[in-house]
């Protein structure tokens, strides 16, 4: 089975590193994919690190196409080479990963899987799987076609095998997993937040009101936020504090709100809101806290 | 901690007869109707970009935040997040929200702190309006289940929390609601909530999806 395994190496790893190659070399804005990565730090500006992930994508391609011919080409000793080849290219992956860690811990590593996850285990884990699979290669005992001709079964096994780790480590194919078994779940047991009673939140009632004319009367004198709030008798009670008057005769008010508790920016584009201002020490009605809204003019809308 | 800190539905006694004051004053005061273009002094004032503002007593305001790093009495020692230090000083005019609108032995050291008032000569600011732990997070949904959403900011998971009877949604602009059952995986949404030090979750207060 390991015997089996170190064989196709060459085949398994020559196909992964042909396509996270082809990826890097020609894939479509790479400048996009290279923002905010420790490549990007490493090689000091985009344009740089642009350059420099089309070089690594050309260098894995090459190692690619010498893992799967190489012991076609130039018999064992290429085996050993190329092997030796995609090792090294590992060992300067981990190398790499090692330095984005260190000097730009939240970055990502800009590598095959998606762009923006920060260098973490799976990083890692695929550096390390290219060092392990070029080391295989280089001590395989023959061409991986022969392997694959005297063993059909097992190497097909082998390989989808090999196929589903990568699609893991490289194409993050859990995580997609896991967001379709969840909708699915949801399609098959209901949303979970179904059948909530349908009132409306005080954040709906505090937006309501900080976009009506009374709250444009009230705002010279409101100084705080929400303060408090209740529900009675169909209203809705919203108490903030501020101050009327200025410095000397400054008075410390509370500003009172009360509004329909049904009502929301989706219902009542007009809303109706009572507002009282009191002395906070009193208690008394303050009558002249309110600006004159009534009489502004809106301004024309141009079209 | 006081059971009631964070439910003012519930009050007791002294309070609701205050209450019932304060309701009578309100429904006895001045009914003003119809909308208006200006916004709010609100949560979400402390994510907007500054306007000049039209009230002369505003531009006396200033804003601390950073980390709460002491409380003394009434005094909140603040360690700003650029290395600045702030005193806030907060009273009983003062609005606290952590989630809801609390008071302020709801304040913890370690707390995150937004706030907004007075500068004092001596030097600390006299809130106004002080926000606890409020984060607002573009992230997107992988997850939903009856008490929360898992979510992903930046590709880091974070555990949004929905509470019952406070957590609203708006979808594609429209008024927030309770029902939080549009709500799908895979969306994009914006969350703001108040994130809890202990655990290094969210508790929701909005979602806004479809923007």
């Amino acid at each position: 089975m390991l015997s089996l395994l170190r064989d196709l190496a060459p085949l398994a790893l020559g196909a992964l590193l042909a396509w996270s190659g082809a990826v890097k070399l020609a894939g479509r804005a790479p400048e996009r994919r290279v923002a905010g990565t420790a490549l990007e730090r490493l090689a000091n500006g985009v344009e740089r690190a642009t350059v420099a992930l089309r070089a690594v994508g050309a260098a894995e391609l090459l190692v690619a196409a010498a893992l799967l011919t190489a012991p076609a080409v130039a018999g064992p000793a290429g085996a050993v080479w190329s092997g030796t080849a995609a090792a090294l290219l590992g060992a300067a992956f981990t190398g790499y990963l090692v330095h984005g860690r260190v000097t730009a811990p939240d970055s990502s590593c800009g590598c095959t899987a998606r762009g923006d996850e920060p260098i973490g285990p799976r990083a890692f884990a695929r550096a390390g799987l290219v060092v392990v699979g070029g080391a295989a290669s280089a001590v395989a005992a023959g061409p991986w076609w022969e392997t694959v001709w005297r063993h059909p079964v097992a190497a097909t096994a082998l390989l989808a095998g090999c196929g589903a780790v990568a699609a893991v480590l490289f194409a993050d194919l859990d995580r997609r997993l896991l967001l379709a078994l969840r909708r699915l779940r949801l399609r098959v047991f209901g949303h979970p937040l179904e059948g909530a009673p349908k009132v409306v939140p005080v954040e709906a009632s505090v937006e309501l009101l900080e976009r009506s004319l009374a709250w444009e009367a009230a705002a010279p004198v409101v100084r705080s936020g929400l303060r408090d709030h209740w529900d009675e008798d169909g209203w809705r009670f919203l108490r903030y504090t501020g101050t009327h008057g200025t410095d000397r005769n400054a008075r410390r008010v509370s500003v009172l709100f009360a509004l329909d508790v049904h009502a929301d920016l989706d219902t009542a584009s007009r809303p109706a809101v009572r507002v009282a201002v009191l002395d906070e020490e009193t208690g008394e009605p303050v009558t002249d806290a309110l600006e004159d809204v009534t009489a502004r003019t809106a301004l024309p809308i141009v079209t | 901690m006081s059971p009631n800190r964070n439910t003012p539905d519930a009050p007791e006694g002294r309070e609701l007869h205050r209450r019932r004051f304060l309701s009578a004053a309100a429904l006895g005061g001045a009914t003003i109707v119809g909308a208006s273009a200006l916004g709010g002094l609100d949560a979400d004032a402390a994510f907007a970009a500054p306007s000049p503002s039209l009230d002369p007593a505003i531009a006396k305001t200033s804003f601390a935040e950073g980390r709460v790093a002491g409380i003394n009495g009434s005094m909140l020692e603040v360690a700003g997040s650029h290395g600045e230090f702030h005193r806030v000083q907060l009273t009983n005019a003062t609005s606290i929200w952590k989630l809801h609108p609390t008071t302020a032995d709801a304040v913890e050291p370690g707390d995150g702190l937004y706030a907004r008032g007075v500068e004092m000569p001596d030097g600390s600011i006299a809130a106004d309006a002080v926000w606890v732990n409020i984060v607002n997070l573009h992230c997107t949904i992988r997850g939903i289940g009856r008490d929360r959403l898992e979510l992903a900011h930046n590709n880091h998971a974070v555990v949004g929390r929905v509470v019952k009877g406070t957590t609203a949604a708006s979808y594609h602009g429209s008024a927030l609601s309770s029902d939080l059952s549009r709500l799908r995986i895979g969306q994009d949404a914006q969350v703001l909530g108040a994130w809890r030090p202990k655990d290094d979750s969210i508790d929701i207060a909005r979602v806004s999806v479809g923007r």
